[in-house]
């Protein structure tokens, strides 16, 4: 009978403290219920015969998972919210860690890009950890409460007010809308920071352009306000429609016309840069400065032109 | 189709059905050991990984009674359908009867159809 104590108190060790007493006691029942059967069949029970009948039960941690079966931390219906939410709220702390970082590389003399993409990095992983930390909990929070009935939304719907049935590109996902978002605020930031510096830190900053580049990207950042606000409005339709295409087509066009306009103008960099005397010659960075503008142009006359096909099969 | 395939199905088959099969053995009362006496008796195989755990689900759904009882020098405890479980049993042997009648009409058609 010491087997059968120790496998049920192996069983009870598996199971929940309010569980164990209860389940052991029922367990312990319904073995000596077969032992005592085997016993009518077989006579006197050797060690053999009730390890048959034990290891026909289960092993423990089977058995105790039979009896309670273990939770999900967060409940299967509410994983596509919590998906959801931890998308956007990543998104939301990518986006204040570029403008932190942003700020800090800008009002630094030696911060180079490097150091920049890994202060942006590493900055954005611990906010991502503790966001998801705080995230993950919330949502096992709200799992521990009794479930309800399914909530209005899904309760309340008509088959009319849904989207029509188009292809797959249709859909816009959050990731990108977040992309765009980090890249104007981004290039906002960029553009203005130098408003707010003080005589001393616009001095000891690492500010590489020119003063007309700097004038002339003030004139184009209504672009980058625009490109925020058609983020924020593709995040609450999140899906493209007609009117969207040709908003984002004007969009990336002028950012195009915007960016070869910047690139034809030059200089673009300032003549003062110290940092980079002695390892290259002003004119190769201004060469190098303004293919960079050539081929980020490229990026929204892709998109200019992709949206422009979207809207043809619409 | 693999036999772990089939077993899966006939797993997720009969799930459903030993819930109906427990409830309507327990219109009397038993304990784990003896029910599952009874269910073979009629040709339900179940094992015990599965039985005790679905009779303390449906206890605790409030579909059975349940009491401990000394007998034969040791404590058992003793199961029987509740009012509640009385009730489901009713609704469910309904459902049950017209699922079989649809599902047999089904089963023959495609039977004779496979001849």
């Amino acid at each position: 009978m010491d087997l059968v104590q120790r496998y049920i108190a192996a069983v009870q060790r598996e199971l929940p403290e309010s569980k164990q007493q209860e389940i052991g006691r029922e367990l312990q029942a319904n073995i000596m219920d077969q032992l005592d059967a085997l016993a009518e069949q077989k006579g006197e029970l050797a060690d053999i015969d009730i390890v048959a009948v034990l290891k026909h039960m289960g092993h423990p941690r089977v058995v105790a998972r039979q009896f309670v079966p273990p939770q999900p931390l967060i409940r299967l219906s509410y994983m596509p919210l919590y998906q959801n939410t931890l998308f956007m709220v990543l998104g939301i702390l990518f986006l204040l860690q570029v403008v932190q970082t942003t700020v800090s590389w800008l009002s630094s003399a030696d911060m180079g890009l490097v150091r920049y993409l890994f202060s942006l990095a590493s900055g954005f992983l611990d906010d991502a950890i503790f966001g998801f930390a705080c995230i993950t909990l919330g949502f096992w929070a709200m799992s521990r409460q009794p479930p309800t009935q399914s909530d209005a939304c899904e309760t309340d719907w008509q088959p009319e007010h849904l989207p029509k049935a188009g292809p797959g590109w249709q859909h816009i996902s959050v990731q990108d809308i977040f992309t765009d978002l980090a890249t104007y605020t981004f290039l906002l930031v960029v553009i203005w920071y130098p408003v707010w510096m003080s005589a001393d830190q616009a001095e000891s900053s690492g500010f590489v352009l020119s003063d007309q580049t700097h004038l002339l990207l003030k004139w184009f950042s209504p672009l980058a306000v625009l490109g925020i606000v058609v983020s924020l409005w593709q995040l609450r339709q999140r899906l493209w429609s007609h009117r969207m295409l040709m908003g984002n087509i004007a969009l990336n066009l002028a950012l195009v016309a915007a960016t070869l306009t910047l690139a034809a103008s030059g200089p673009l960099l300032s003549a003062d840069i110290d940092q980079w005397q002695g390892v290259f010659e002003l004119v190769d960075l201004e060469r190098s400065a303004m293919l960079t503008l050539i081929i980020i142009a490229m990026f929204p006359l892709w998109e200019a032109g992709r949206d422009l096909l979207r809207l043809r099969k619409m | 189709m693999t036999t772990a395939q089939l077993d899966k199905m006939r797993l997720e088959l009969r799930r459903g059905v030993l819930v109906l099969a427990v409830l309507a053995s327990l219109k009397q009362p038993h304990y784990g050991y003896s029910l599952r006496r009874q269910l073979q008796e009629r040709g339900i195989e179940i094992d015990e990984g599965t039985l005790y755990p679905l009779i303390r689900r449906l206890a605790e759904q409030g579909l059975l009674d349940s009491e401990w009882q000394q007998g034969e020098g040791r404590e058992r405890r003793y199961y029987q359908l509740s009012e509640l479980g009385a009730d489901l049993l009713s609704q469910l042997t309904d459902e049950w009867q017209q699922l079989n009648a649809a599902l047999s009409s089904l089963l023959g058609g495609a039977t004779q159809e496979s001849n």
